[in-house]
């Protein structure tokens, strides 16, 4: 089986601050991370692997510093990986980077199926996963938690809803999206954390997915930031309360209510 | 493995694994192995971290057999915390096991994300709703006996409940201890050696000049321009805890490895 | 779909899509159809809104009661549960046939499936989870505000040459509003995609099962304590009061350490990042390690004996007393109120 993992470099803390005269996000010092929610998806594709053999193939779209996230997914145990890159592709938003990657996957050819986290954490859209399956007219399941069945072109999971889970069976090839009950991801030993190091992982430019330019970067994306601003600041005025126990909780739970907190 | 009070000359080093992310993993490996094996030839304890602060790093045992380290097991103390797979638990005390290693440091430890948390029917923890030392300790004393297990005293805490804990701990079957760093003489660690005259007690000494960093572990900010003389401060240390052990954490390898070198040197010949 | 000023005229109205689960219109679905009529107030133009599912009774009747002008209703037996190869068919053609200018759906698990993958098919720009929309009301442009980076910078996105324009909403964002039940409305029955067409996924089965994981990173409300709560006890009465006010329950690191509450209620640097709506922190001091874990909680209520630590001074509210005495005397106050 042929699977592909989609993985992406976030800022390993989402605590970015607007510089308040430029208004332009400062990411300085922030350090760079694999997407938490990828190494379920990960883990996942190598299991899959572990049990019905196959091939398993990190695909990321970024710059070229997105090669160590490709690397910890080389670590934890992934055959290859590829890198999307490239000025052309700057400033995509979803739909964008679904069909940049839509055609990376196209170019690797025989993908049965491809995996993803349920969600980056600096944008938390949920859209590139669907996305792609969009673009490459194949079945979906979003928030799966376990696979039941794999084989005879079909694949069985479980995803989760807010009042339990369906069992839905895909055709293949198809794309999930993972959530984190799905397994525990692994550590990756020493030892294969230095074979991966060695493994080359080849920068693909949009020429190399035949990707048409006309889609891909910010002027093909459909959607603008127009401006960023921060939040409302909070209120650091602390109304204290004291006095007897049953006083106290009559003025917090009147509060609380004339807030609108319950 | 030195952590007696008959043996007061053993210094703990800490060394800290490569990390997971590291960029240049294979000269970070040359510097864990060039210090893990100066430690060895010095008769020191090498005390290495299990992904200390949450960060993510390699363990002790694979990178002493993946890069081949003449290892001496009584000098070798592995930390481990709770955040494991009962199977990466395993794997690591049964590979400690096959190098000899005897003893192991079991703490609650720093977690992130992307650490699973022992479960407390995988630690043989009823009862609790948290895998704690307690349960660690106990669970390394029940399936791998070979291991003398040490513990955490932390002279910060609200102290009723850090000697309560402490007993918890020693009823699991932890045989030594070691305490959060201290730049004086320190009230509780006092007591700690008044209360039990015969447990080793290994006193952590800070190495760094950036006293600050203590901030969260004493639990009030220290400036950041604190000055700071570490090696003066292990003197007077080594003078006011004779019978004990010393762990020195962030020590300097190139600068401070000859001074700490000597000062052993000079206890031994005044024993 | 890209589109160039003259073809722009011809998408017209805002649709919703709404939320239908287990034969229930989930009340998303009205808080849409809300913020979708206040935009329509100011375009001038008509609220339509999508239902799809199977044995719809008087869904329809009760979404124009809440604002819809007009609902596109498609039946069939597989739209019982949520499939969303065969739901994405649907709206492609019904997107083509009627041209909204603004489609808006529900960041639920079934609309974040469903809505970017028909923002793939039919070429239309996409903004998630927004949390406050405007209009443009000469050239219909919708301005869509959302959080990003953890909710410590808002963004504003627009979908110039594009249409329609889609965004979607988390449950209770929005307001929904007062029902009118003389309102009038039209339905309009469309067909579903037939039975053999290729590309749609079997549902096997549907399990309800009430969840019992902790989730603080969703949670709305959070009691949290510290280790001035003593034990396990401490906890249990922490549970009471999130149960009462339909909450979930963080810790401190000290007390998860004791062993006193699971891991997975740890918030702060190494536990668990939360962002409720309120957070009320009990005998917890506030070290920098929690702070960072729940500081961009909307409202934070502290209860503390000392008034002197970080999170009392922190606080929003800031409650001094014994947390034994004034917890159970919360949930007093609480029950008296219900029955008042």
């Amino acid at each position: 089986m042929k699977i592909v993992v989609c993985v992406k470099q976030v800022p390993a803390t989402t605590d970015a601050k607007i510089d308040p005269e430029t208004k332009r996000i400062i990411r300085e010092g922030t350090k760079a991370v694999l997407n938490p929610f990828d190494l379920y998806a990960l883990e996942e594709a190598i299991r899959i692997r572990e049990w019905v053999g196959g091939e398993v193939i990190a695909l990321s779209m970024g710059p070229e510093s997105a090669k160590n996230v490709l690397t910890e997914a080389l670590s934890m145990g992934a055959d290859r990986a590829f890198l999307l890159c490239g000025r052309e592709f700057a400033g995509s938003d979803t739909w964008a980077t679904s069909y940049a990657l839509a055609k990376a996957i196209e170019t690797v050819g025989g993908v049965d199926l491809i995996l993803c986290g349920k969600q980056a954490i600096d944008g938390d859209t949920a859209q590139v996963g669907p996305g792609i399956a969009a673009k490459l007219n194949i079945m979906q399941a979003a928030n799966v938690m376990q696979v039941d069945e794999i084989g005879n072109g079909t694949l069985t999971v479980r995803r989760m809803n807010e009042r339990g889970y369906d069992i839905v069976r895909l055709q293949t090839p198809a794309l999930i999206t993972v959530v984190k009950d799905i397994n525990v991801p692994r550590i990756p030993t020493l030892r294969r954390a230095r074979e991966a190091r060695r493994i080359e992982i080849p920068l693909w430019t949009y020429k190399d997915i035949g990707a048409d330019p006309d889609k891909i970067g910010l002027a093909a994306s459909p959607t603008r930031v127009v401006r960023t601003e921060p939040p409302a600041i909070r209120n650091t005025d602390t109304l204290t309360i004291s006095g007897a126990p049953a006083d106290a909780a009559k003025l917090l739970v009147g509060e609380m209510l004339a807030r609108g907190l319950l | 493995m030195i952590f007696t009070r008959s043996d007061p000359s053993g210094f703990h080093i800490e060394i800290i694994p490569p990390k997971q992310d590291s960029q240049k993993l294979e000269e970070d490996l040359d510097l864990f192995a060039s210090k893990f094996e100066r430690v060895m030839e010095s008769g020191f304890t090498a005390s290495i971290t299990d992904n200390a602060m949450g960060l993510l790093a390699f363990q002790g045992h694979e990178c002493i057999k993946e890069l081949g380290l003449r290892a001496r097991p009584d000098q070798i103390l592995i930390h481990l915390n709770t955040f494991h797979t009962k199977q990466n638990l395993d794997d690591i005390l049964e590979s400690c096991e096959k190098l000899g290693i005897n003893s192991i440091l079991a703490i609650s430890g720093d977690g992130s994300p992307r650490l699973p948390k022992l479960k407390p029917s995988e630690a043989e923890a009823d009862g609790t709703a948290s895998v704690t030392s307690v349960d660690l300790t106990r669970y390394i004393r029940k399936h791998y006996p070979s291991f003398a297990v040490g513990v955490a005293f932390n002279p910060y805490e609200p102290e009723e409940h850090e000697f309560e804990k402490l007993k918890r701990k020693l009823d699991a079957g932890a045989s030594f201890v070691i305490t959060q760093p201290i730049i004086e003489r320190n009230a509780a660690v006092d007591r700690l050696l008044a209360e039990y005259p015969d447990l080793p007690v290994i006193v952590e000494a800070w190495m760094s000049k950036k006293l600050f960093l203590l901030s969260d572990v004493v639990g009030y900010p220290i400036p950041e321009d604190a000055a700071f003389d570490p090696i003066g401060t292990l003197e007077t240390l080594l003078k006011l805890y004779p019978g004990c052990g010393f762990y020195l954490s962030l020590l300097g390898f190139k600068t401070q490895y000859s001074a700490i070198e000597e000062m052993a040197e000079e206890r031994r010949n005044s024993k | 779909m890209k589109v160039n000023e003259y073809e722009k005229k011809e998408y017209r109205n805002i649709w919703t899509i709404s939320e239908i689960l287990g034969g229930e219109v989930l009340p998303v679905s009205f808080e849409l159809l809300g913020i979708a009529r206040e935009l329509a107030a100011k375009r001038a133009c008509e609220v339509w809104t999508v239902v799809l599912g199977s044995g719809l009774g008087g869904a329809a009747e009760s979404l124009i009661s809440y604002g819809a002008d007009r609902v596109i209703l498609v039946e069939d037996p597989r739209l019982g549960a949520f499939n969303d190869e065969l739901e994405c068919h649907i709206l492609e053609r019904l997107t083509a046939k009627y041209r909204p200018e603004i489609m808006l759906g529900a960041a639920t698990n079934r609309g974040r499936a469903l809505i970017p993958r028909l923002a793939g098919k039919i070429e239309a720009g996409l903004t998630a989870d927004c949390t406050a929309l405007a209009i443009d009301p000469e050239t219909g442009e919708l301005l869509q505000t959302r959080p990003a980076f953890g909710g410590n910078i808002m963004a504003t996105i627009r979908s110039v040459e594009y249409r329609p324009q889609m965004a979607t909403v988390r449950p209770k964002v929005m307001r929904a509003p007062v029902p009118d039940l003389n309102r009038t409305g039209e339905i309009i029955r469309e067909e579903t995609v037939p039975e053999d067409a290729a590309g749609i996924k079997e549902i096997l089965r549907v399990v309800e099962r009430k969840e019992s994981s902790v989730n603080l990173s969703e949670a709305q409300i959070i009691v949290a304590g510290g280790r001035a709560m003593g034990g396990p006890a401490g906890f249990q009465l922490l549970e009471d009061f999130a149960k009462r006010i339909g909450g979930a329950v963080g810790a401190s690191r000290a007390a998860v350490d004791n062993g006193w509450i699971g891991y997975p209620h740890q918030v702060g640097q190494t536990g668990a990042t939360v962002q409720a709506d309120v957070y009320i922190a009990c005998g917890i001091s506030g070290q920098i390690q929690h702070l960072i874990g729940m500081q961009s909680c909307k409202t934070i209520i502290a209860i503390d004996v000392d008034d002197t630590t970080p999170m009392m001074k922190l606080a929003d509210i800031a409650v001094k007393g014994d947390l034994f005495e004034i917890i159970p005397s919360v949930i007093n106050e609480l029950d008296e109120r219900v029955r008042a």
